[in-house]
């Protein structure tokens, strides 16, 4: 290696004549002999460039959010319309928007404690055991998610919306309209599959004497899972949460159509924002203080977990 | 006896049946009964004015009218005779946008996924930056498009508008509003795509690059001969998934423009179902889109395998 820079050094020597250069073209004959540089500063403008285009967007949002309602017309590029940082606060005065926060982080974390619970039960059979049938179920699991939450959406709506007798002692009205349960039951199932598929490449991988091995002391089959396979993979785990976290949090399709929209009525986050669109006037200040103060929750979790996401999907075997 | 002893003493076959109960019994209510009911309801007639929105049996001929341009709809499925423009046909939209969105996806992403499998100082935080559009909200990622677009507040329909690019109020411009959806879709998703080409990324064994740069390869040759061979099969499950994704675009698109401007097919399904009531003609479309959704599927099946069998 040190070798061929030196090489490098007396190749730019030799062919850097003194001719006389203006700084962009003495620039590019260096970077001809020395292509490393040009890689670098390749690098170093992508780099720059991902990061304006990626964090951009929420600046500005910033910016929109911290401007006062009459100035609106004045958002800049980069400045604010005027100086108003109240609006955060009135998020949660005008309209109770902690508590469309916390419907969708109580479904969010509903919805993944059970996805994680099912998902690791079905990946455990579908990495480690042996039994008839195993690919046609692997399949089934997999052609739903070929679908459109729109094809499953017509007959969930009728049953979520029947009344149902035996629920009347659970819930006032006896339907699951307007209730949790209307979103995070179709989310679980639907996110159930990619959550199957991750666990299933991880718990295949734990050597299986480390089974017997527990099996040997005296746990049953499901302590061995619990206390041996799913602790072994725990990134994988950990992923599969993050992912299903997110992905329910962010929801658009069930979570719009599944309520109708009061807080008290279990409507999530993404209706809280739309109810800043009045009937006279859209208050974009306020859509976009509350925008921001909603994806706070995903934002810490992407900087606690990125580490974890970005092992977990490569250790879970993608490549195969 | 205690269940958990019962259990124990089954076979491992029964074993295996008891523990895939739950998920198979989840998938059941909320996946394969509604598939089917969806499918029998494709196959009624509409009914708009009575209380039951489904009348008697028809067999395919929800499916016919959607195929020829006849259904009666605000947006057509697809027209044959080409009488509506491209951009309000539910099927040329979302191909389009499918196409256009995992194209540029797998291209940036690729780019993102190439700087973040660097070492440099400050990865951990460069990383955070490039991953987060994935972790927003799609109502969050749509309110800000929409902002930046609206006339009044943003700055970018004015900035297009003096490109000569956009017209008047880009958001009710069928062709104007597909750009802007599908940019919003571009900046959120190509952080998914650059995850998952990460961690193909990751699994390519490093000292495959020395072996190269001792015999002498360039970095375009490390990157054409070993990089890219290498991550192949992982680039082709990330675009799978995001296919089958941009193919039931809905959320970016009602937040957004609204579905009467773009329609997408999960689009049409919503509006034939809410707007006029035609619950037969929305399974129809439900399951079309599925089967548009299933055909694309074989074909990067058959890509897969034909890798695989290469890298073999």
């Amino acid at each position: 290696m040190s070798n061929e820079k030196r090489s490098d050094v007396a190749a730019e020597q030799a062919s850097e004549p003194d001719l006389d250069r203006g700084v962009v073209e003495a620039w590019v004959a260096e970077a001809i002999s020395n292509p490393d540089r040009a890689y670098k500063a390749a690098f170093y403008t992508a780099t720059f460039f991902f990061l304006l285009t990626t964090l951009f967007p929420f600046y500005w949002l910033f910016m929109v959010a911290l401007t006062p309602r009459d100035g609106l017309r004045d958002v800049g590029v980069l400045t604010p319309g005027g100086l108003n940082p109240g609006a955060f606060i009135d998020i949660f005065t005008q309209i109770p928007f902690h508590r469309y926060i916390f419907n969708s982080f109580l479904i969010a974390t509903v919805a993944t404690v059970i996805v994680l619970f099912v998902a690791s039960l079905a990946g455990y059979v579908f990495g480690r055991l042996r039994f008839r049938g195993r690919n046609v179920l692997l399949l089934a699991v997999l052609v739903t998610s070929f679908f459109p939450p729109a094809a499953f959406f017509v007959p969930l709506n009728r049953l979520f919306n029947a009344n149902v007798e035996v629920l009347r002692p659970l819930i006032e009205a006896g339907s699951l309209y307007n209730t949790p349960y209307a979103i995070f039951i179709p989310l679980s199932a639907l996110y159930l599959p990619l959550s199957i598929f991750i666990l299933t490449t991880f718990y295949s991988q734990i050597p299986d004497g480390l089974e017997d091995a527990a099996r040997v002391e005296g746990t049953t089959r499901l302590g061995a899972l619990f206390r041996v396979i799913v602790p072994l993979s725990a990134p994988g785990v950990a992923t599969a949460g993050v992912l299903t976290f997110i992905t329910v949090y962010n929801e658009y399709f069930f979570s719009s159509l599944m309520t109708d929209g009061r807080p008290e009525n279990w409507a999530p986050m993404l209706e809280g924002i739309l109810r800043f669109q009045g009937e006279f006037e859209v208050l974009f200040n306020l859509m976009a203080a509350a925008s921001i103060v909603a994806v706070l929750p995903v934002a810490i979790l992407v900087i606690v977990a990125q580490e974890k996401i970005v092992s977990g999907l490569t250790a879970g075997g993608l490549k195969e | 006896m205690r269940p958990l002893n019962w259990l124990e003493t089954r076979s491992e076959e029964v074993f295996a049946y008891i523990l895939l109960a739950p998920a198979f019994l989840l998938l059941a209510v909320v996946a394969f009964f509604p598939l089917i009911r969806t499918f029998q309801f494709s196959l009624l007639s509409d009914q708009t004015a009575t209380r039951n929105p489904f009348g008697g049996f028809v067999g395919l001929d929800n499916y016919a009218a959607l195929l020829t341009g006849e259904a009666l709809l605000p947006q057509q499925f697809l027209d044959p005779a080409f009488e509506t423009p491209l951009l309000q046909q539910a099927l040329f939209v979302t191909l389009a946008f499918a196409i256009l969105s995992v194209l540029f996806e797998t291209l940036i992403g690729f780019g993102q996924a190439l700087v973040i499998d660097q070492d440099f100082y400050g990865r951990r935080w460069v990383r955070v930056a490039i991953i987060i559009p994935y972790a927003i909200p799609i109502v969050i990622q749509s309110m800000i498009f929409y902002l930046m677009f609206n006339p009044t507040v943003g700055f970018a329909a004015d900035f297009m508008q003096w490109l000569g690019v956009f017209g008047q109020n880009p958001l009710a411009d069928s062709s104007d509003s597909f750009v802007i959806v599908l940019v919003a879709d571009i900046w959120k998703t190509s952080a998914f795509m650059a995850l998952l080409i990460l961690a193909g990324l990751q699994s390519v064994d490093r000292g495959l690059y020395d072996v190269a740069r001792v015999s002498g390869a360039s970095k375009w040759q490390q990157f054409k001969y070993i990089t890219l061979p290498l991550v192949a099969p992982a680039l082709l499950v990330a675009m799978l998934f995001r296919t089958m994704d941009a193919m039931r675009i809905y959320g970016l698109i009602d937040a957004t423009a609204g579905c009467q401007t773009v329609p997408s097919m999960s689009c049409l399904v919503i509006t034939a179902l809410q707007e006029t009531r035609r619950w037969a003609t929305a399974s129809s479309v439900a399951f079309l889109t599925a089967i548009v959704i299933g055909v694309m599927v074989v074909f990067y099946l058959v890509g897969l395998r034909d890798t695989e069998a290469d890298v073999a």
